[in-house]
């Protein structure tokens, strides 16, 4: 899947995945478009921090085990008729809100969704450079250690 | 014998609360925002994020602020505010190749492939007291004059930014270690790993358990341990196949369509090791260490690596012992236990004092019985 594709937003799946990742401002942004005080939201969940417990696996006996638990904060929304949900990382009710109402009036096919859509692929977009900056400079540090030859 | 429950004055006990948090403002320097703890100690976020359990950086860093640096004080306070939420989900358990990782060193293997990529280190340089610190002001990034083309200069060999396979399928490929096919493990895990935050620890522990409270444990208590066994008191001097920096996706089913999503990961050291231990078995392979732990925190990672190998050897040193182990490597059970000493003990106290009055006065015959009997005289809680 192209993490910067627009049309992979219109997947409810794909288009959680990208909310749960977007910046603050992009779905504030997004929200307050939405609610043009023409368009009915209900808020079917307020958003409230909860835990998801994260696992890992012992990569040799392949055990998996919970590792430790992410703080993360859960909305749902209902828009025309239409859910909404986002989580998003942290304690970040106001976010969580907001994403719950992007990801309702994406599935709501609302008139500014093409610009919400536009939006999060635009942040895909700058969330891979960063990723790809980083694993550049990760890559710049790779280094070769060599056995010292016994002098005598 | 029980608590006694005592009583003072709330406005003193308030007064001395004031005292605590006047220490932390009344300097002249600027107060520390925690956004600045959040974004310059790093390490230490990772680490109270990894004693408490509990993976949250921003509310971390508020942790470190409100108990003045304490890390156990801090891991507590995330504790208890984890302890208010509800439990949403358990996530999906991520391979370990999943790793998104920014930095790997293979001590094991020179020519790993991917190759050895230190990521941001000062491992390998001296460290000396940096005095232009003092007084810092409009720091320099030094990254910007690296002129880096990230474009290009990335190895085309990698299918994914971070994406690096593991050592260990080396070593599987020379069946140096237990196929995952033929590995055991405990059957309850079929039904989900065991939470130990929720059901309570039983010895003998499973493994699952014993990693779980393992990545929880206090960094020293984990840290000494790990070392009582390089020191003697144990088998496991492993070599560590490799050491790992990235983040770990976490995935969770979609409410409503059932499917998985991968959200924003969590930043986790790892560490595996390997122990020679064809003294102890039959078949020629290595036994296995595992460490993973929330945040930067490579130390406790290689100490839970020389735990994890060192419990499954089951031997009669320290850090083989998984019930003493795991009995006192919880910074939150030590801090409570040790702490609580500070507090009222003056019935229990004034218990002990009336005993050895009593021995005294029945003007025992030999210093010797009244040693014994004071031997008895033990603490109560």
């Amino acid at each position: 899947m192209n993490d910067t594709d627009e049309t992979t937003l219109e997947d409810r799946t794909a288009r959680f995945e990208r909310i749960a990742a977007s910046e603050t401002a992009t779905l504030l942004d997004g929200a307050e478009a939405v609610l043009d005080g023409e368009t009915d939201v209900r808020v079917v969940q307020s958003p409230s921090p909860k835990l998801v417990m994260q696992r890992a696996t012992d990569p040799v006996s392949g055990q998996p085990f919970n590792l430790g638990e992410v703080l993360v904060t859960t909305s749902e929304v209902e828009l025309s008729d239409v859910k909404g949900f986002a989580m998003v990382p942290g304690k970040a009710e106001r976010k969580a809100l907001a994403g719950a109402v992007v990801d309702a009036a994406v599935a709501a096919d609302h008139p500014v969704s093409r610009d919400l859509r536009a939006a999060l692929a635009d942040d895909a977009a700058n969330r891979a450079e960063r990723r790809q900056r980083a694993w550049a400079e990760s890559r710049a540090t790779t280094v070769d250690f060599d056995v010292m030859e016994d002098p005598a | 014998m029980g608590y006694v429950a005592v009583s003072a004055g709330e406005d003193v006990i308030r007064r001395a609360e004031d005292l605590y948090e006047k220490t932390r403002i009344e300097g002249e320097s600027d107060t520390v925002s925690v956004d600045q703890v959040a974004d310059q100690f790093g390490r230490l976020t990772g680490q109270v994020m990894g004693e408490s359990g509990l993976y949250a950086p921003r509310l971390a860093a508020l942790a470190i602020k409100q108990a003045q640096g304490d890390a156990v004080e801090a891991a507590f306070l995330l504790r208890a505010y984890r302890s208010t939420l509800e439990l949403w989900g358990y996530a999906e358990a991520p391979s370990t190749d999943a790793l998104d990782v920014e930095r790997r060193v293979s001590p094991a293997f020179k020519d790993v492939p991917g190759g050895q990529i230190l990521g941001g280190t000062k491992d390998y340089t001296q460290r000396l007291l940096d005095f232009d610190l003092d007084g810092e002001d409009d720091p320099v990034n030094p990254i910007d004059a690296w002129d880096l083309d990230p474009e290009h200069d990335v190895d085309i060999n990698d299918e994914e930014p971070g994406s690096l396979a593991g050592v260990v399928d080396l070593l599987r490929e020379e069946e140096l270690v237990a196929d995952p096919e033929t590995a055991a493990i405990d059957d309850h895990v079929e039904d989900g790993p065991q939470d130990t935050t929720r059901e309570p620890l039983s010895h003998p522990a499973p493994r699952d358990a014993i990693l779980q409270e393992l990545s929880r444990g206090e960094t020293g208590a984990v840290t000494a341990l790990g070392y009582s066994a390089l020191r003697g008191y144990g088998q496991v001097h492993p070599t560590l196949a490799e050491v790992r920096v990235g983040s770990l996706p976490l995935r969770v089913k979609h409410p409503y369509t059932g499917e998985t999503a991968t959200l924003p990961g969590t930043d986790v050291s790892e560490c595996q090791g390997v122990v020679p231990a064809y003294e102890t078995r039959d078949e020629a392979r290595f036994a296995f260490g595992y460490g993973v732990t929330f945040g930067r925190n490579e130390r406790k990672a290689i100490g839970m690596t020389m735990l994890d190998a060192s419990i499954q050897l089951d031997g009669d040193a320290p850090a083989e012992d998984a019930e003493f182990v795991l009995d006192v490597v919880d910074g939150l059970d030590s801090f409570g236990f040790i702490e609580h000493l500070k507090l009222p003990h003056y019935v229990t106290f004034q218990s002990i004092l009336d005993r050895v009055r009593s021995i005294q006065e029945r003007d025992t015959t030999t210093d010797e019985k009244v040693d014994a009997e004071l031997a008895e005289v033990g603490g109560d809680d």
